[in-house]
Order: structure tokens, then sequence, then C-alpha cells
């Protein structure tokens, strides 16, 4: 339906262009005290909002998942040596002077800190990254430069991990550093998009409970990945089918912490729901570089040579 | 540059040697049991998410001039570490270890670059599954 995706097309860049307008930027509350945790209120935007605009990064030590001593880091988090065996995500680079949390894991539902993943799945995947020098549909959405994914943008990543809120009447705006991704999230409660609209990200539709932004998300596409990066441990290439559904909850509990939940059910790749809790830290100071991907992420096409290479190589009887 | 110029690959495996998972970001790209040293004169340093590349001719043991792509971290790591624009002016000699790619181009993961002072700066990223080779001041033991 070429009309329907050019006025789909033209409707998200009417909206973008809308809240980008009305945004009045980061407000920030300088004055507001950190400690204030008990009966701290966010402050609300000029048509009344509960205030979570600003920079926000998610670095952190939790591991994503508790570890199992069945898991195979080597394969999907790039660790050889096991060093991130449950105590830590693969990635840790943006640490230098940030004190990092560190708690047992980042999914919180079920108790066992276990992504409940259907073994076909995780065949699928397990077959992809091991033929990852092979295709490139065996790498992820986010090696091919499309999308981190959503929720899977807000899981972290360890670097490249700016993430800014605006809001504008009746809408919320996350500009991701990764990919230059902007999702903008209306709070106006109009239906989800029809069931034959399938997008990589979804179909997000906002509201406020309280002081929390709570978000539906549905109209996902199967071609992508509930979660891609290294530090997303097992998690890491799963893939989503057109029925993920997901709710993400957003609260500003102080003055520098929003505690982001997502809860994520996929009946045909998981067995059960399941949350991850990620805490999102004010960064005031933090500056999103402009995201390059083609031009900065070559891996996709040395990864593909070098395999090409390795067939060259054992034709030739070299190796 | 009047500055001599050198350029030496190393074969051997790295003592430390963990074995190499194949299938992830760093291996299925770059050998590391290719280590490569690189000196050479920078031409250009590309500040881009979701990697800075270090652009740099080196010349070898035949005197021609080869062009080499270095893969760095992330520029807010690298900001972060002490990086800067003006850490890698063109023309700028530096020594730089790294790994080469596995398809046998003149592209490098780059892990320590040594300035004309004798500076060293990391300019990887941990937990790629590069060889723990200590000069990674954040490797985990």
């Amino acid at each position: 339906m070429r009309n329907r995706d050019l006025m789909s097309r033209a409707l998200v860049l009417a909206i973008l262009t809308i809240a980008l307008a009305v945004s009045p930027g980061c407000t920030g509350n300088s004055g507001a005290s950190a400690e204030a945790a008990e009966g701290w209120t966010p402050a609300r935007t000029p048509d009344g909002q509960p205030d979570l605009q600003g920079m926000w990064t998610n670095y952190t030590a939790t591991p994503f998942e508790v570890f199992d001593e069945s898991d195979t880091p080597g394969l999907y988090s790039g660790d050889p040596d096991g060093s991130a065996r449950g105590t830590g995500p693969g990635f840790l680079t943006d640490t230098t002077d940030r004190t990092l949390t560190k708690g047992r894991s980042l999914v919180v539902d079920p108790p066992s800190g276990r992504v409940p993943i259907m073994a076909w799945a995780e065949e699928r995947r397990n077959f992809k990254l091991t033929h990852i020098q092979d295709d490139w549909e065996n790498h992820t959405p986010w090696e091919r430069c499309i999308t981190r994914g959503v929720p899977g943008g807000l899981f972290p990543a360890g670097y490249g991990s700016g993430y800014q809120i605006l809001q504008g009447p009746g809408y919320v705006s996350i500009v991701y550093e990764m990919i230059h991704e902007a999702r903008v999230i209306p709070l106006d409660g109009r239906p989800h998009i029809g069931k034959g609209i399938r997008t990589w990200n979804g179909d997000s539709r906002g509201r406020w409970e309280g002081d929390t932004l709570v978000v539906d998300i549905t109209n996902y596409n199967d071609k992508g990945s509930i979660a891609t990066n290294v530090a997303t441990q097992r998690v890491r290439a799963i893939p989503q089918s057109e029925e993920l559904h997901v709710v993400e909850r957003f609260t500003r509990v102080d003055e520098n912490t929003i505690n982001y939940e997502a809860t994520i059910e996929d009946p045909k790749v998981f067995t059960t729901p399941w949350k991850v809790a990620i805490p999102l830290h004010r960064e005031p100071d933090y500056q999103i570089f402009e995201y390059a991907c083609h031009e900065g992420n070559l891996g996709l096409p040395n990864t593909l040579s070098a395999g090409r290479a390795r067939d060259k190589a054992a034709a030739s009887g070299t190796r | 540059m009047t500055t001599p110029l050198f350029f030496a690959t190393t074969l051997a495996v790295l003592a430390a040697g963990a074995p190499l998972a194949a299938h992830h970001s760093f291996a299925a790209e770059f050998d590391g049991s290719k280590p490569v040293t690189l000196t050479g004169t920078v031409t250009k340093m590309d500040w881009i998410n979701p990697h800075a590349w270090l652009h740099m001719d080196v010349k070898g043991p035949d005197g021609k001039v080869v062009s080499w792509m270095v893969e760095g971290g992330a520029p807010n790591s690298l900001l972060r570490r002490g990086w800067n624009k003006n850490s890698l002016p063109p023309g700028t000699t530096v020594i730089v270890q790294g790994y080469r790619a596995r398809d046998g181009s003149n592209r490098a993961n780059g892990r320590e670059v040594m300035l004309p002072d004798g500076k060293k700066l990391f300019i990887g990223s941990p937990g790629t599954g590069a060889p723990a080779d200590g000069r990674d001041p954040t490797e985990r033991r």
C-alpha cells in the first residue's frame, strides 16, 4: 500500500516537527535536592506533564541476566575469557569517571533473573551468530545500521548511550544517540495503528499514570531482535515476532534518576512475560555525537570480507 | 616528515592468549593472533559514532608508503579517556599497536597509540573479545 506508507511517513514527519517546535528544550531543575527521594515530586512542564526532560545515560555494572553455567558468553557476548560471567556487561567502555551501580541483574522478573527464551529462538540466534561471516542477514539490525529496537535501544550498551528526552504538549520525544533514532510518543489516547502496518520499532502510545509515563507498544514486524548489543548477553540477537508487546514505564524518582522498566511479552519467543528495570542517570553535560553509522561502522563489510578471505583460503588449502 | 618510518608485523600469539571465540564483533573481523605495530604519520582522525577511525600513512620496508585505517572506540569514550580533537593532528608521528583485519586489508583494530612525547593512550574498546594484552587500563583480571 504505497499511499498508506507515504501517509504514514508524512504523519511521523509532521508529529516530529510539531513536537520539536513546541519543545522548550532541556529545562533541568538544578536547584532541587538530589537527596529528596521521599516525597519528591518531579517539576511540571508548562502543559502540566511530569518533567522528564534532559540528557540521560544508562551506564551500569549490573549484568543483564543472572549468569548460568550453561551459558556460552563467548558466542554472544564476545567475551572468550569468561570474565563477563555475570559480573557485568561485556562492554564497559564509557566508565571513566563514572560511579556505576552493580546489582544482581537488570532482569527483575522472573525472580530467577533469567529471560524465559524458547529453545527455537536460542537455536536461531546460535545459527546466526555462528554464521555471521556468511550473510548480512545473520547480523542484528543494529549492526546493519537499522535500529537497536524498542525497548532494546534503551538496554545498556556500554558506550554511545546518551538519551535526550524532550516534551511538548501532547508528546514525549526520546532522541537516542545510537543510530540517531527519535521516538515521538503521542499522549492523546489515540488507538494503535491498524494491525496490517508492521514496523521495526512498533507503534508507541503513551499515557500518564500519576507521575509515571506508560508507553504501550504493538505492531512490530518479525525482522528485528529484542536486543542487539553484547551487553545483553544471552538475549542478544533473539528474534522478535509480530506478537511482541511491550509496556514501558518511566518514573522520575529524584532529580537525577529515572527508573525505566519494560515488560516484554512475545508468546512465540518467550514462555512467559519478563521485565527488565534500568536506571537512567541525568548527565546534563553529556553531548550526543552524530551517529554516522555507515561511515563509522565497518563491522559489517569487514566481517563479510573476512568470511570471503576464509573461504578463499579454505579453497586454496592454505588453512 | 623526517622521522624514519617503519612497518612491522608480528605473528606471535600473545602470551595472554585467551581462546578466541569466533563470531562476535572482534573475532569475526580481526585476528587476535596477528598483532601489528604501525609507525607512521596521521593523515586524518574521524570523530564519528559508533567508531572513531584513525587514518595513517605507513612506510614499508621497501620504502613504499601504504595507507592504513585503525578502528577506535566511540568518540564519547575517547573524550572521557583524555583524547580530544587536538590529540592527533595530521602529520603527527604515532606508533599504533593493534590487530590486523582477517581479510588481509590494511585495516586494524586499534589498541594503544603512542604519541611523539611518549604518552600512551588506549584507543580501543574494552570487552570486545580482543586478547587481554594489558593495553586496556580497564581490563578485568
